[in-house]
């Protein structure tokens, strides 16, 4: 058994370098597919100085030997400078705003974990009453309403008073300097995660309230609490820890608007922007971390579920 | 079933209770957060700084500067901090109108020989911020950097007219042969490929500043980093979080007059609307671009000011392709935009532009190009061969994804409609896209723009030379390139200003390859606690005159 666990895990690894890999050279590709080069702009460069540029990031030797040493830097974990933000390496630029973004998914995780199976609990416990409706509502809204409108209308009630004066001041509107200043943030980014959660925790307990073994371990007079957390909870998390694993990196990444409407100088603007400017190295760099996180958090999820339920590894 | 209630009851109390309860710390703890008046950060050097509200400027850069290594910069948000920590040989009087130059780092410049060379003395009492004293040679090893190969800077050819500048920047000659030396202790001598009367202005760019060199090779690329970094300037670097803030901070070692405020507190916020929050949750004394949305209330306000730029904003035609490489076709098209409309629908204080040089400028003409004239455009139309009953062709507009160029491409496909029936298709492109696209292959329309890099008609009027890398029309007119030249180096004010009119006369109302739409205006929000904040057309921010009041 325990063997059959480990040759489990070792195939999900090395499918999980080959995705890495895969993901690696099609980015490569599809950038030099991708029309417009790095060193474009409205003022155009005449061809000597172009030359010149292009001979100091190894732009002028031929795509395959490009990809070679892009490779190689890969694996000796020299993932090249950027071209925009000239002197910084992509490892100096993740190094310093991952961590803010990573803060800041991770709260926003935490809220929305701490919101949301609770509130899908109560809402499956009281199923069809008006607190399930109302719960649910707002779960609704929680998932529809974009970060755009939910941020602002946070910044209006929390920082101008609008339309509750006495609130005016209570936080700050933007940026990112202390625990205070990431309460909006964390608030915005956490609500869709948590509607998510709420909606699929009541779903699953619903559904196993529902199973014989709950009525058998009721019938056999087990306390409703262990029956709640032993039986019900513990199989209903299932699917949520399956969610979680993608859910976490893609908040770890960052979320763009978020930075944007706060002011977090987090990783997630440069995943946007370092496309628009071609920045080849950052946009590799930061495609490449966005996959690792991915990859391994699924993995992760993989590896604990076969755990959990056995029949995942027998299955493949 | 009771229990089961009853638990969940205990889950929604104790999540009522933590909401509670973060939402009356913060209450406490925000309060005092907002009241306090300063901040304390610590430098790369050890010290703990206290950013009083009264010492300090607080500003938004709006982004990360991509670099504040001034050989390499090509941005405004780079060249905002570098004129702060850095002077040139040559500066603007920015409380002048005309933005006359003043002296700098040289006290001095001369011509001889028809302004094909210049002598320029240079201040003796001057040090860096480390106090190292500041030399002619710091001026040469800065430009020789700024044209070498290996340095690969966008704007080396920005020094190109100097003597075998360019020659040396392609390494075909060595730095010996390139026309500049040191001639005495404190005279610079440039000697040019040919005259140029506004050779000074170029002194004022931030890529021709004095370099130090041994701080490069102790340094390497990360000599720009607080702590590694001295300057010239008014104020040092002092701060430098990446992607967060810049602090800067007063040079006692200045040798001009010391700044009035102590520090300058730059944040990077990207999203104009989150700028304006904070500055009206007074952590900003300024904001720096109104979003259009939003413009009309801002402009209400007493911290409202605006200033027009050195900008113009054009449509150009590729004179090759079909019917554009009708001159009587382009020149319909022109007569037929009416500008004023288009100002009156964007509502942003925009100017309307007829001339190829931006209004607030030495070498603007209102008089000059193609007016808006109905009749001019119909007769044009026919002569260009589109009679009654002849059918007209259609064409393209292009512009590069964004809300404004989308209105401005709209009003126009809808005026050249209206007037002359021309069936216009709008498409827009990703800014990356776009310019790969025109440089192979320019469409029929196309939107781009210009910023002064120096506040001399020059660099306007030689984007349209026969051989300028901005030049995407495919025009070419030698007799053109020669005015343009010949302006170039003549010093008679008045001689010149009559070249550049017949020069302007020839590009837009002779040959037509571009269209000027209009010039575009700043809009900003000072705090009322800011005095002789820096609002000028060359959009120079430079904060050593900013006061504080008390």
């Amino acid at each position: 058994m325990r063997s059959g666990l480990l040759v489990f895990a070792l195939k999900r690894v090395l499918e999980a370098v080959t995705t890495l890999f895969v993901i690696a050279s099609l980015t490569f590709l599809l950038l030099r597919i991708l029309p417009g080069g790095p060193f474009d702009s409205e003022k155009a460069l005449p061809d000597e100085i172009k030359a010149n540029i292009e001979a100091r990031y190894g732009l002028d030797q031929p795509v395959l030997v490009q990809y070679g040493q892009y490779l190689k830097g890969l694996v000796t974990g020299d993932w090249g400078e950027s071209y925009k933000y000239i002197g910084r390496s992509v490892t100096d630029i993740i190094s310093e705003t991952l961590p803010v973004s990573a803060e800041l998914g991770l709260y926003s995780l935490l809220l929305s974990l701490i919101i949301g199976i609770p509130l899908g609990v109560i809402a499956a416990s009281k199923h069809n009453t008006a607190f399930d409706t109302t719960a649910m509502l707002i779960a609704i809204s929680g998932v529809a309403l974009p970060s755009f409108v939910v941020g602002p209308v946070l910044v209006m009630i929390f920082s101008f008073g609008i339309p509750f004066s006495f609130l005016h001041g209570t936080l700050p509107p933007a940026l990112w300097d202390g625990w205070e200043y990431m309460i909006l943030p964390v608030l915005t980014l956490g609500l869709r995660p948590a509607a998510i959660y709420a909606r699929m925790t009541r779903g699953t307990v619903l559904e196993a309230i529902r199973q014989d073994y709950v009525r058998t371990a009721r019938a056999k007079g087990v306390p409703e609490r262990t029956v709640l957390f032993h039986h019900v909870l513990r199989n209903s998390l299932i699917p949520v820890l399956t969610i979680t694993g993608p859910l976490f990196a893609g908040l770890l990444s960052g979320s763009f608007i978020i930075e944007v409407i706060f002011a977090i100088p987090g990783i997630g603007k440069h995943l946007v922007s370092s496309v628009s400017n071609r920045d080849y190295p950052l946009v590799l760099g930061l495609t490449l971390l966005y996959s690792t996180l991915l990859v391994v958090s699924n993995l992760v999820v993989d590896i604990l579920y076969s755990f959990v339920d056995p029949r995942i590894r027998v299955e493949k | 079933m009771l229990s089961f209630r009853g638990t969940a009851d205990r889950f929604s109390f104790l999540v009522s209770l933590a909401v509670v309860a973060v939402v009356a710390v913060a209450a406490t703890n925000l309060g005092c957060t907002s009241r306090s008046s300063s901040t304390t950060v610590k430098t790369p050097d050890g010290r703990s700084l206290e950013l009083t509200k009264a010492d300090t400027l607080r500003i938004n850069l709006g982004s990360e500067p991509p670099t504040l290594d001034w050989n390499k910069a090509t941005d405004t948000t780079s060249s905002h901090v570098i004129n702060n920590i850095m002077d040139g040989l040559v500066s603007y009087d920015l409380s002048d109108t005309e933005l006359a130059l003043i002296p700098a780092l040289a006290t001095e410049w001369k011509p001889s020989e028809k302004a094909k060379v210049w002598t320029l003395t240079l201040r003796e009492d001057v040090v860096w911020s480390d106090g190292v004293k500041f030399t002619g040679q710091h001026v040469i090893d800065g430009w020789r950097r700024l044209m070498a190969k290996e340095t690969a800077s966008e704007y080396a050819y920005f020094l190109y007219g100097i003597k075998n500048a360019k020659l040396f920047s392609e390494g075909k000659v060595p730095w010996e042969q390139v026309g500049v030396s040191l001639t005495g202790s404190n005279t610079l001598r440039v000697e040019l490929e040919k005259p140029m009367g506004y050779f000074p202005q170029l002194l004022t760019h931030a890529s021709t500043f004095p370099i130090r060199l041994d701080l490069i090779a102790k340094h390497g690329d990360k000599w720009t980093e607080a702590g590694n970094m001295v300057g010239l300037g008014a104020y040092k670097l002092a701060l430098w979080q990446h992607d967060r803030e810049i602090v800067i901070e007063a040079n006692d070692t200045y040798y001009g007059s010391k700044p009035k405020v102590k520090f300058v507190h730059a944040q990077m916020i990207n999203e104009q609307a989150t700028a304006i929050n904070l500055f009206d949750a007074g952590k900003l004394d300024c904001v720096d671009g109104i979003p259009s949305v939003e413009l009309k209330t801002q402009r209400k306000r007493k911290e409202y000011r605006s200033t027009g730029s050195l900008q113009i904003y054009y449509y150009g035609m590729n004179t090759k392709k079909p019917p554009m490489d009708n001159v009587h076709f382009r020149r319909a098209v022109a007569h037929s935009i009416d500008r004023q409309k288009v100002v009156q629908v964007l509502d942003g204080g925009e100017i309307p532009l007829t001339g190829w040089v931006p209004s607030g400028m030495f070498g603007y003409f209102a008089d000059v190009g193609l007016e808006f004239n109905l009749e001019k455009a119909k007769a044009e139309l026919l002569k260009a061969g589109y009679g009654p009953g002849k059918k007209l062709p259609k064409f393209s507009l292009h512009f590069n994804t964004n809300e404004n160029h989308q209105r401005i491409a709209e009003i126009v496909q809808s005026q050249l409609k209206e007037n002359l029936g021309l069936e216009v298709e709008l498409k827009n492109e990703e800014w990356k896209s776009y310019l790969a696209n025109m440089k192979t292959d320019p469409p029929h329309l196309f939107r781009f723009g210009w910023l002064a890099d120096y506040p001399d008609p020059d660099n306007f009027m030689n984007l349209m030379t026969s051989y300028s890398d901005n030049n995407r029309t495919r025009w070419a007119d030698t007799r053109y390139d020669k005015i343009v030249e010949t302006a170039a180096g003549e010093v008679d004010r008045e001689k010149r200003r009559e070249l550049y009119r017949k020069a302007s006369q020839m590009l837009l109302a002779e040959g037509t390859p571009v269209i000027p739409v209009l010039t575009s205006v700043a809009h900003l929000l000072v705090s009322n606690r800011v005095e002789n904040f820096p609002i000028n057309a060359m959009r120079r921010f430079e904060y050593k005159n900013v006061v504080i009041k008390p």
